[in-house]
């Protein structure tokens, strides 16, 4: 059986349901057109087989979101850059940069050392599993021997202490 | 402040098992703050494997759980490749005295390559990380205690060339041969003439098209393209069937990065050939979806794992 056609056909199927999504995401009176792209994406890629095709297509339409999200900030930043006279100025590349970058970026690793190690070792690897190495929660729990509820805190726990970071660091 | 509901859904549409779309959607439709919230919070999950460090966690046995097997099945696979500032500070190879005064050992920063030219007329190309004992006295002996070599012999039936591998031989018989010593495993292969292993024991005959291997599983003999021996003297690296953790040792050496892999993909295999790339970052871009894997840049080092992750 031809799988894209598979997965047209569920494309298909769920249309009104994808529509919602896409609304619920906000993508307002673009949603029509983000979901003919999909369509024309499912037609025109030899996709292989997919497991899941439903919750395929539910995240594809997310990617779409989320790569929307990224060029709108990317271009106010420009935006703001160009206001601010930064726009085109490059800082001057010499070897000491290099060092200095390395230096921040060390320091910065060493930052999230302490952090990582603080949430404790099992925050710590339940979050690496599944952020670093893409694993989901419910092998996670099964490889430690606990609960998907635990599994789900610690990654609160560990998400949180992250982005904490991560938002002092680009303040810095 | 970080809104709870939104990084709640944050961690449960990256699962690459997410199947809730609906119960997503349903929360989405609540408020339209719900998917501004989402998407500010995706973007600081952005990047942020940028700033974890690639030290594996080592967990502690639990007081209160014994019994437990499920903790230590997961181990990770690490190479060190050094950094890049190792390999900036050792430009130059090292020379140290070691002991008689007639050993000396060539040291290679990951990354760093050198030719090594024998008052006999031998040759040895030295990859990057590697650690190799030579003796000024007697031109037809090397040691590799670590890294990757290769050999062009000029053969000599009275005298024949030796390599010691730890408490392996492999002895000339006119001869381009290649070896790749790391940790408890030790590969040879053979492009030209022929290697004689552990003359004095197995004495096992290596011609021209034939690799051996020696690990934890034992000695295995088997055929090897002679241009893929040593290839990475041209830029490249060339594989039949090898496995995904072998590859990632020769590519921390040859690159000089610090490269980890998962499990899952350690354990796959690849067959093909790779160009090398000093620019880390435009190496993995071709080379891991070659061997039909991801490659994220991790703390200060690479990570190779299965597939694609459920978004970038």
């Amino acid at each position: 059986m031809d799988m894209a056609t598979g997965l047209s056909a569920i494309f298909l199927q769920n249309r009104p349901a994808l529509l919602r999504f896409l609304r619920g995401r906000g993508a307002g009176d673009d949603a029509e057109d983000m979901l003919q792209d999909m369509w024309m994406k499912l037609e025109a890629k030899d996709l292989g087989p997919v497991a899941d095709p439903l919750p395929y297509l539910y995240r594809m339409a997310n990617n779409l979101m989320l790569d929307r999200y990224r060029s709108t900030v990317r271009r106010a930043k420009r935006e703001q850059d160009w206001a601010e006279g930064a726009g085109g100025v490059m800082a001057d590349p010499t070897s000491d940069m290099a060092v200095d970058e390395r230096m921040i970026l060390t320091q910065r690793l060493g930052e999230a050392r302490a952090v990582l190690r603080d949430l404790g070792p099992r925050v710590e690897l339940v979050f690496r599993r599944f952020r670093i190495e893409g694993v989901g929660q419910r092998q996670i729990a099964q490889e430690l021997g606990v609960s998907l509820t635990t599994v789900e805190k610690d990654l609160q726990k560990a998400y949180r202490a992250m982005i904490a970071l991560k938002q002092r660091l680009e303040t810095e | 402040m970080i809104h709870e509901d939104a990084l709640m859904w944050v961690i449960r549409t990256r699962d690459p098992e997410f199947v809730d779309w609906e119960g997503f959607t349903a929360w989405l439709e609540v408020d339209p703050a719900h998917a501004a919230a989402y998407d500010a919070l995706m973007a600081q999950d952005a990047g942020l494997e940028q700033l974890i460090p690639a030290d594996p966690v080592h967990m502690p046995a639990p007081a209160n759980d014994a019994g437990d097997p499920g903790e230590r099945r997961w181990r990770p696979m690490r190479w060190i490749g050094g950094g890049a500032v190792a390999a900036a500070l050792v430009a130059v190879v090292s020379l140290s005295v070691v002991n008689r005064s007639d050993i000396y050992t060539v040291t290679t920063a990951p990354g760093e390559s050198r030719m090594i030219a024998l008052d006999d007329g031998t040759r040895i190309d030295v990859n990057g990380g590697t650690t190799l004992r030579l003796d000024r006295k007697d031109p037809r002996f090397a040691a590799l205690d670590k890294g990757e070599a290769a050999f062009t012999v000029r053969h000599d039936d009275t005298h024949p060339f030796r390599v010691m591998v730890g408490d392996d031989v492999f002895e000339d018989a006119g001869t381009v041969f290649n070896i790749v010593h790391s940790g408890a495993s030790t590969r040879i292969g053979v492009s030209e003439g022929k290697v004689i292993y552990n003359p004095s024991a197995q004495a096992i005959a290596l011609p021209a098209g034939r690799a051996l291997t020696q690990d934890a599983t034992g000695l295995h003999v088997m055929p090897i393209a002679p241009e893929a021996v040593a290839s990475w003297r041209s830029g490249r690296l060339v594989y039949a069937n090898a496995r995904i953790d072998e590859i990632g040792e020769d590519i921390a050496r040859s690159i000089g990065v610090r490269l980890t892999a998962t499990p899952g993909a350690a354990a796959m295999r690849f067959t093909g050939t790779i160009a090398l790339d000093k620019d880390p970052a435009r190496f993995f871009t071709g080379a891991a979806p070659l061997m039909g894997l991801t490659a994220v840049r991790q703390g200060d080092g690479w990570l190779l794992k299965e597939g694609d992750g459920p978004q970038s």
